[in-house]
């Protein structure tokens, strides 16, 4: 089939499904199967489209043309479209499967308003993805960026919810302006919306009007960055991922903010000529290390499990940006190493999108059965809920790049090409130094909430079951998935190799030249073999001296006996005797208080004779009430219940009437 | 890449073998040192091998049930002997195709990680104490260890363990792997858990901290695990920092290697016995200082010294 029908039939499926699920919105589980089919049929086409723009790339064609505006709705899908779609296609049916039993319990707020949203959010992120028109990416942006909006401020009476919803509204326009005005900028040199235009526009101007063409590259940066959470604009993120629904929290931390990447990418890698792209990359290298350590820190003195799972987002899309501005910044001199902090990034950018939607989806199903977010409350829900509390663990440790999860392989790669960067230029060293100490910040995190929320005790007795299976699922299936690409890193990287190749039009070495390895990755520079990852291997050798040790463990033919815990005597109920999530890491988090901090703005106040003229309570409203309080009260008085008075009102009425008509007839 | 595969299963078994083997021989001297220190004579040099022997065949008491909680001591130790061989003896590491210094470095971390699940899956207050201290410990000691392995990176221009230690030792001693060398000692104190850094298990404080509710052969394990750790960092110590003389010849070497650990740990002892426990927040400080003034190392090695 052509790719124009495939993506015809694609949009059109999700469109379908949005009507079809607003229709039967007065049922919650209906319209979340119904979206779920839509998604799911969808998924047929959109594969195909995946694997054809994978193996050969589907090549461009219009499906709109406005020529008065030098625009038209040109489509393509070359490898770094297809990754980012494939990433968006699975998080879109997991988080859809996941919201069917998780929306029932929302009381007041109905799914009208989540299930035809979301559709209509995926369709517009395929339309960002494939289209090559700048003009139509921004349609398609805006539509995407508002339908999130929507599903951010769900919850109507919720006034944390509604807060986080216009900050988010407030500043991803403000970004889109930015990103509005880089575009027109690059109009006007071209004449044309189209992105090999802008890519001429932009060689053409960096020689020109070099002024004008870093005017354009910083706004395109603050537009794309804020978008993809990247501090100081991600502030943000940390609002409104908590109150978002929680299968919308992992849409937007495994798809949403990814397209600000995917933004970067574009204009970094191809917009701009290689030659001079070294000082934009250590920018973006810095803002990375910048969001990385800030919010790894800053997650580690969250209470909050989908707050912090946010800060944590925050830290992990700094890695991207490190591992990004570190290839940006190599691609003139150092191709080699480009490719391999490139395949990092977008190596990261698969994993991340894997493992914290897991993780979003196992905070939502604790918050789901127990309606706690808060880690000082919860506790010990290992054995009650063994399916959520299994996958999380195996996303919190592929979260720390705990070896051999699937966070460590796309780490590594980051950390080596930061590494190996370092030995021409000291400061990528530094920043791969920084990177490491906040894996390790990150490791404190993680194992902060699994201690307090499946392990150890709990403060209040909670008796829940596990989640239903529609639940459960998709968070099984992703920790599945950070196991496999963990072990198996080279079948994720053979997806990321073209992208990176395609991501970088002024062509870069193959990425098999530099990221070999039959049983993992090895980085090969210059013919010499540097580094490697061999995740098989070292996980073979583990699991068999494991096994040995185990058979020396019951060597001694010990008998096993189940003991309660021991409080030094006393007899406890085990919930009073607990270590509470806001006690760890105490010293350490005194130490870094004030690494986040909060701005209080206040709004503008007005000069007070317009203040006063503006409260019309003052002078029109409250003047007029008060006057017909006065006339009612007074005619309340005759109201005195006593028939008598009444009678008398009525004949003295009724004399009045006789006199006018008397008057008017005399 | 051509490699032998009967070679490398070999010295990684070998590797790993001597570890587990040698581990609790070293913890022996150690404590001979220290209570010859205290004045006391001491426990006999093979007493931790007893100690395991006891511990092995003693009840199993546990307090959580299920396959997680019961599979994690083998997986602790299992760790560290995979760290055994990601790191050199006498020739080059056997897996070091397989797990470069980064890889070294989240594999210590790994060992770390799972001893706190487990202390954190014993549900007692005192192990949450000690888990909690562990990872704090692990956040200033870590990036210690990292400068200096990475220092080594740029003299070599290579991540492979195995390469940086061919470089020392064909090119003899400068001043940035002098420093950082070190700087791992400093580091290697914390590592083998010893004082003044035994915070996490602080046995007059809290009771043992991390392993209070470890007993019998779990405890056995999780002991067994940190003495072969101190043993492993000891021996990358003197591997990466201090290769030379090298004869080319695997027992020499490796003897060499191992008499040149045993000399690190005599010195760990040594401090261990002089010092009292400092607190947490100290602690640190401390190994943050150490940590920017190892930095130097690195800026020397920029600079080619």
């Amino acid at each position: 089939m052509a790719a124009q029908s495939l993506l015809g039939w694609c949009v059109a499926l999700l469109g379908v499904g949005a009507a079809a699920s607003l229709i039967v919105s007065r049922r919650r589980e209906l319209a979340g199967w119904v979206a779920l089919v839509a998604v799911a049929i969808a998924w047929v086409p959109l594969a195909l489209l995946v694997v054809a723009g994978f193996s050969r790339g589907v090549p461009e064609f219009d499906v709109l043309a406005l020529p008065s505006l030098g625009a038209r709705l040109a489509v393509a899908v070359d490898p770094l479209s297809a990754l980012f779609l494939a990433v968006t296609a699975v998080i879109a049916l997991a988080a859809v499967l996941y919201s069917v039993h998780y929306m029932t319990h929302y009381r007041a707020d109905g799914v009208a308003k989540f299930y035809p949203v979301l559709l209509v959010f995926f369709a517009a992120t395929i339309g960002v993805l494939v289209t090559q028109d700048l003009l139509f990416f921004l349609v398609f942006w805006e539509l995407m960026t508002l339908t999130s909006f929507f599903l951010v401020i769900f919850e109507r009476e919720s006034p944390a919810s509604q807060r986080a919803g216009l900050k988010y509204f407030v500043i991803t326009h403000a970004a889109t302006l930015c990103m509005l005005a880089a575009f027109l900028l690059l109009w006007r040199q071209s004449g044309s919306f189209h992105l090999a235009a802008a890519r001429e526009a932009m060689g053409v101007m960096l020689v020109e009007r070099p002024l004008t063409a870093h005017l354009v590259l910083l706004l395109l940066l603050i537009g794309f960055a804020t978008k993809a959470g990247v501090l100081p604009m991600g502030d943000w993120l940390p609002d409104a991922h908590p109150v978002a629904p929680s299968g919308m929290s992992a849409v937007l931390s495994g798809a949403l903010v990814k397209l600000g990447i995917y933004g970067l990418i574009r204009v970094f890698c191809g917009l701009l000529p290689a030659a001079s792209s070294f000082g934009w990359g250590v920018v973006i290298a810095l803002a990375g290390t910048g969001s990385l350590l800030v919010g790894a820190l800053t997650a580690l003195r969250q209470n909050d499990s989908k707050r912090l799972l946010a800060f944590s987002t925050i830290g992990q899309i700094g890695y991207i940006c490190l591992a990004l501005g570190v290839g940006v910044a190599c691609l003139a001199e150092q191709p080699a190493l480009a490719v391999v902090a490139l395949a990092g990034a977008l190596l990261h950018l698969v994993n991340h999108a894997c493992f914290k939607s897991c993780l979003f989806m196992g905070a939502g199903a604790v918050l789901f059965r127990t309606g706690e977010r808060d880690l000082d409350r919860l506790g010990g829900l290992w054995h009650q809920m063994p399916a959520t509390a299994g996958s999380t663990t195996v996303g919190s440790l592929a979260l720390a790049g705990v070896p051999p999860f699937n966070g460590f392989a796309s780490k590594w790669l980051i950390i080596c090409s930061c590494l190996l960067a370092g030995l021409q230029r000291p400061i990528f060293m530094v920043l791969g130094l920084v990177a490491l100490f906040a894996s390790l910040a990150t490791l404190a995190y993680v194992l902060k909430v699994l201690g307090a929320v499946f392990f150890g005790a709990a403060q209040r007795r909670f008796v829940v079951d596990e989640v239903p299976v529609s639940m459960a699922l998709p968070q099984v299936a992703l920790a599945g998935l950070c196991v496999l690409l963990g072990v198996l890193p080279q079948l994720p990287l053979r997806l990321v190799s073209p992208a990176v190749t395609a991501a970088v039009p002024g062509g870069i070495p193959a990425a098999g030249d530099v990221l070999g390895g039959l049983l993992g990755i090895s980085i090969t520079v210059d013919g010499a073999t540097v580094a490697g990852w061999a995740p098989l291997l070292v996980l073979a050798t583990g699991i068999v001296l494991s096994a040995l040790v185990w058979g020396l463990q019951r060597m001694g033919g010990a008998t096993v006996r189940e003991v309660p815990v021991w409080n030094c005597g006393e007899e406890h109920d085990s919930g009073i005797v607990r270590y509470a999530a806001s006690s760890f890491y105490l010293p350490f988090k005194q130490a870094i208080a004030g690494i986040y901090p909060r701005l209080s703005l206040r709004a503008p106040r007005f000069p007070s004779p317009v203040r006063r003229t503006l409260e019309m309570d003052s002078w029109l409203y409250l003047p007029v009430a008060r006057l017909m309080e006065r006339v009612s009260h007074s005619t309340s008085r005759l109201h005195v219940g006593v028939p008598q008075v009444y009678l008398m009102w009525i004949v003295l009425g009724a004399i009045i009437v006789v006199g006018l008509v008397m008057v008017v007839a005399g | 890449m051509s490699w032998n595969v009967g070679a490398v299963v070999g010295l990684a078994l070998l590797n790993a073998a001597l570890v587990l083997v040698l581990a609790p021989l070293a913890e022996g001297v150690m404590r001979k040192l220290r209570a010859l220190i205290h004045s006391r004579k001491g426990p006999p040099i093979r007493q931790p091998y007893l100690d395991l022997a006891k511990l092995l065949a003693k009840e199993d008491l546990r307090v959580t049930p299920g396959l997680f909680y019961a599979v994690m001591p083998s997986l602790t130790l299992g760790a560290v002997l995979v760290l055994a061989t990601l790191v050199p003896m006498g020739a080059r590491p056997p897996l070091g195709f397989a797990g470069d210094v980064v890889v070294l470095l989240y594999v210590t971390a790994a060992s770390a990680v799972l001893m706190m699940l487990t202390a954190f899956a014993s549900r007692s207050p005192y192990a949450f104490v000690g888990g909690s201290r562990e990872m704090m410990l692990l956040m200033a000691v870590e990036p210690v260890m990292a400068v200096a392995l990475v220092t080594g990176a740029v003299k070599a221009g290579s991540l492979s363990a195995g390469a940086i230690m061919e470089w020392n030792a064909a090119n003899g001693p400068t001043l940035s792997m002098a420093v950082a060398g070190f700087a791992l000692l400093l580091a290697l104190q914390a590592q083998a858990g010893r004082l003044p850094f035994d915070i996490p298990e602080a046995d007059q404080e809290i009771m043992g901290g991390t392993f209070i509710e470890q007993s019998g052969p779990r405890l056995a394990l999780f002991r067994w695990a940190m003495w072969a750790k101190q043993l492993v960092v000891a021996l990358l110590l003197v591997e990466l920092f201090v290769p030379w003389p090298r004869f080319g010849l695997l027992p020499v070497d490796l003897v060499l290697a191992l008499v040149k650990a045993m000399v690190v740990l005599l010195l760990v002892a040594v401090i261990d016995a002089v010092n009292p426990r400092l607190r947490i927040d100290q602690a640190i400080s401390y190994y943050a200082k150490v940590a920017f003034s190892s930095l130097a190392a690195l800026a020397f090695a920029v600079i080619g010294m």
